[in-house]
């Protein structure tokens, strides 16, 4: 078919058109990076999960908290230790249930109106009354407010109130602010903290400067908070200088900031552990304690930590992850990596494999374990199949089966597992006593649901016990010592890692630190650099 | 297309919406562990089994299924699409903040495909065998191979970080964070539709009248333009109506990459927490949004081809 030239013509300039207006297209509004330098407006780039403001609703106040609006009565210190905050200082009856605390008499909520005992009691009724994990931290007889002074007594003895209620659900709001028509939801709650919120959605929020700040000069105008939930876009807007700091960058993205001299890294080993419960229900082949022994012997958890996870996690050992003075340099590890004493251990089990397939047999049953995971965490899959492979070289054959996260809980109460993984926050207020009840506390008749591994040991029991109510600090701290050296004798449950977690900073900004508690990212320390 | 036509297209979409949401509700409902486990992260955190249970009641969640879905539905003749258990907020309220950005990007990406890939589509017809035709091929393998994440990541890294020409970061609706996000779909599907416009515009040339409208002296520009172009049309306004529903779904992965705020990755968080109210808004919406497309390319036939019309008014 012959062509005229005029179609020729059409054609090219269709496309000559189509090119330009790509091009237009694509040079429209040209900025090189917003946030350079800046030092009236602060950017951060995070992940955030949270749909409203709203405190008690979900786990939304982490995030109130992480941005610099809310403020609890307790702080916690680099090794989680509660420190007086919005509370100047606090007293336990010799009941073991009255608390006292001192309300600072300088302090303001960002409309101007004063912290008050009476203000901060109905914040904490209102917790109460709109969220039902409230309970789960302490339960009350009264609360009582006189002047500056609030008087809270508890139904039970608890022995950490004030770390309890340094967890961002208690956050303190002015509860008469929303009564006279402020939405806590969208417009942000008013609070005590450094910045307020000026504008939120899921995806951006926007602070200013809390002109009522009663905790010395706020260093920034303005916060900008995008949420930048694909790692490699975030540590990429922080390269190009459009945000400040970011928080969590991936182990895949790290070294970009390491040794650079632009960049500051603060890393730490955060509150949780990864965790693969071990059942031990008479039913299972992991209720002999050789088999036990033998496996955790077999898994080489350094290897996993330094070169599988990158040194993104550190190497497990105990119960309760060394960033929390537990005695974590002191307690003993009787099962360290040691596939010699693996294999013994096995063969004095009597598993031996008689049919040379390479998995150890007993009584015409091969030893056949079922690993659980999940995998809305990235590591925990890798943690199961390096175990996999590890239990392989001993001749335990690990089932990895991966199930959906939500119904990891049910699986782990029903016992529906030889071994379960789970990435669990350890001390959320500060002390891991909790965590250490829920998973091994003996369950007698349902008496501790969340123990679906059948461990049980009257030792423990008692020591728990008197860990529940015991106030003294030190002795707490031996007990939980103690606790974790049975935990760790008993094999009675396999500790793979401690996750690192990290705020990466330009150095155009100071101050930008990670805590233990990931409670306090944006804080009114983090200031211009000089 | 008549009334009585019409009427029947609408009594079908009302049949189909009524499956679709039961078939939804059905198969969230199986599936296993719900919205509680996700809202109070039973998984990794330390949860009493009492809270688990009291949260499960307050939400309904511990009732039978057929309930359950009659009170949604209930609730949706009133209006009433219930709250987001993750987002915390009505569903309505929950989607018309992602709407915009879809809606956008959807507008967006299509301009971009349609101005790159008619031109390109008939430039390969017509130069059939030429060198823009090997060209287009070559580029069409290669957009369609690529992955749309790296795609992405690739127009982050070149026009973002080394040429600082777009921002990284996200979180807003204008032109200059929509740029990135809409070339990024659009390179998938531009590869695929000049192809298809390609081959839409080589067999209405092959046609008699083509030959016969050159044999009565008609310049070859105007059988193109006046002819051919509109002929071509009617397949390629089909699938233009499957690529416009696609995007109106949402883009989970191209969002996630440009922390663009959009419907598809909303619909993947409330998959994963088991957000019964918020996903079945977000499959009404789609079920909607297919059918009336669906409605639209059918109405378009009746334009771009008359001769339906006169079969229809008999």
């Amino acid at each position: 078919m012959e062509l005229s030239n005029k179609v020729k013509k059409s054609v090219m300039a269709g496309m000559a058109v189509t090119m330009a207006a790509t091009m237009l297209v694509g040079c429209g509004g040209g900025d090189k990076g917003g946030a350079k330098g800046d030092s009236k407006v602060l950017k951060v780039g995070v992940t955030n999960f949270a749909d409203t403001l709203e405190p008690t609703q979900n786990f939304f106040a982490w995030v109130v908290m992480r941005y610099g609006m809310g403020e609890t009565l307790a702080k916690f210190d680099e090794k989680m230790n509660a420190k007086p905050w919005l509370a100047e200082s606090w007293k336990i009856a010799d009941d073991h249930l009255t608390w006292t605390f001192k309300i600072r008499d300088n302090v303001k909520f960002s409309n101007g109106k004063p912290l008050t005992a009476e203000a901060v009691k109905q914040s904490i009724e209102r917790v109460f009354a709109k969220q039902n994990r409230a309970k789960t931290f302490f339960e009350y007889e009264s609360i009582e407010a006189k002047g500056q002074e609030l008087i809270i007594k508890t139904k039970k003895p608890v022995p950490n109130l004030p770390g309890q209620l340094a967890d961002p659900l208690w956050l303190i709001v002015d509860v008469s602010a929303e009564k006279e028509g402020r939405d806590f939801a969208k417009q942000g709650p008013i609070c005590t903290g450094p910045y307020v919120c000026e504008s939120f959605t899921r995806d951006k929020c926007v602070l200013t400067k809390n002109p009522n700040y009663w905790d010395g000069e706020v260093p920034y105008e303005k916060v900008e908070v995008p949420s930048i939930d694909d790692p490699n876009t975030r540590a990429m807007a922080l390269q190009s200088g459009e945000v400040d700091m970011a928080v969590n960058i991936a182990a895949g993205d790290i070294g970009l900031f390491r040794n650079n001299d632009k960049f500051h890294v603060d890393e730490i080993a955060s509150l949780r552990t990864v965790l693969a419960r071990i059942n031990q229900k008479p039913d299972h082949i992991l209720s002999d304690k050789k088999v036990r022994d033998a496996f955790i012997s077999a898994c080489d958890r350094k290897n996993y930590n330094e070169v599988l996870l990158k040194g993104t996690f550190k190497e497990g050992s105990a119960p309760v992850p060394p960033s929390l003075d537990y005695g974590f340099d002191q307690l003993k590890d009787p099962n360290k990596y040691n596939v010699e004493r693996a294999n013994k251990l096995l063969d004095e089990a009597g598993w031996k494999d008689t049919n040379g397939d390479g998995i150890r047999d007993k009584d015409g049953k091969p030893l056949t374990l079922d690993f659980v995971v999940y995998n809305s965490r990235a590591e925990l899959p890798l943690y199961a199949e390096a175990v996999q492979a590890d239990a392989k070289k001993v001749g335990i054959d690990v089932k990895v089966k991966s199930v959906d996260y939500n119904i990891i809980d049910k699986m782990g109460i029903n016992g529906e597992f030889d071994l379960l993984i789970s990435n669990i926050t350890t001390a959320a207020t500060g002390d891991p006593q909790s965590y250490l009840n829920q998973y091994w506390h003996s369950n007698i008749d349902g008496s501790n649901p969340q123990n679906g591994s059948g461990y049980s040991n009257p030792e423990v029991d008692a020591k728990l016990d008197a860990l529940n109510s015991e106030f003294d600090k030190d002795k707490r701290r031996q007990l939980i010592i103690e606790i974790q050296q049975i935990y760790l004798n008993d094999a009675a449950g396999l500790f793979l890692g401690y996750p690192y977690t990290n705020i990466v900073s330009s150095k155009k900004i100071t101050n930008a630190i990670m805590h233990p508690a990931d409670y306090y990212w944006i804080t009114k320390d983090i200031k211009p650099a000089k | 297309m008549g009334r009585k036509e019409l009427l029947h297209r609408l009594g079908q979409m009302l049949v189909t919406l009524i499956g679709v949401t039961i078939l939804t509700f059905g198969l969230t409902y199986i599936a296993p562990g719900d919205a509680v486990d996700a809202i109070l992260e039973t998984g990794d955190t330390l949860v009493s089994a009492e809270v688990v249970e009291q949260t499960r009641h307050e939400l309904g969640l511990d009732q039978p299924f057929h309930i359950q879905y009659l009170n949604w539905l209930t609730g949706l003749l009133h209006g009433d699409m219930g709250i987001s258990y993750s987002a915390k907020m009505p569903v309505v309220d929950r989607m018309l903040l992602g709407a915009p950005g879809t809606l956008a990007l959807t507008g967006i990406a299509i301009v971009m495909m349609l101005v790159v890939s008619v031109p390109a589509g008939i430039a390969a017809a017509v130069y059939r065998n030429s060198f823009i035709d090997y060209l287009s091929r070559v580029l069409s393998f290669l957009g369609v191979s690529m992955p749309s994440f790296w795609v992405g990541l690739l127009m982050l890294y070149i026009f973002g970080l080394k040429l600082g020409m777009f921002p990284i970061s996200g979180g807003e609706v204008d032109l200059r964070h929509m740029v990135l996000p809409a070339a990024t779909l659009s390179v998938v599907m531009i590869s695929k539709f000049t192809r298809q416009v390609r081959t839409a515009v080589l067999e209405e040339l092959g046609k008699d009248y083509v030959t016969g409208a050159q044999a009565r002296g008609i310049p070859m520009n105007k059988i193109l333009w006046h002819h051919v172009l509109p002929n071509a049309c009617l397949p390629l306004v089909t699938l233009l109506g499957t690529y416009i529903g696609w995007l109106l779904g949402g883009v989970a992965v191209v969002e996630m990459v440009f922390a663009w705020p959009g419907l598809g990755f909303m619909a993947v968080r409330a998959i994963m927490t088991r957000d019964f109210p918020l996903l079945m808004g977000f499959v009404l919406w789609i079920a909607i949004a297919y059918m009336v497309i669906n409605l639209i390319v059918d109405a378009s036939y009746y334009i771009l081809n008359p001769r339906l019309k006169k079969r229809g008014g008999e």
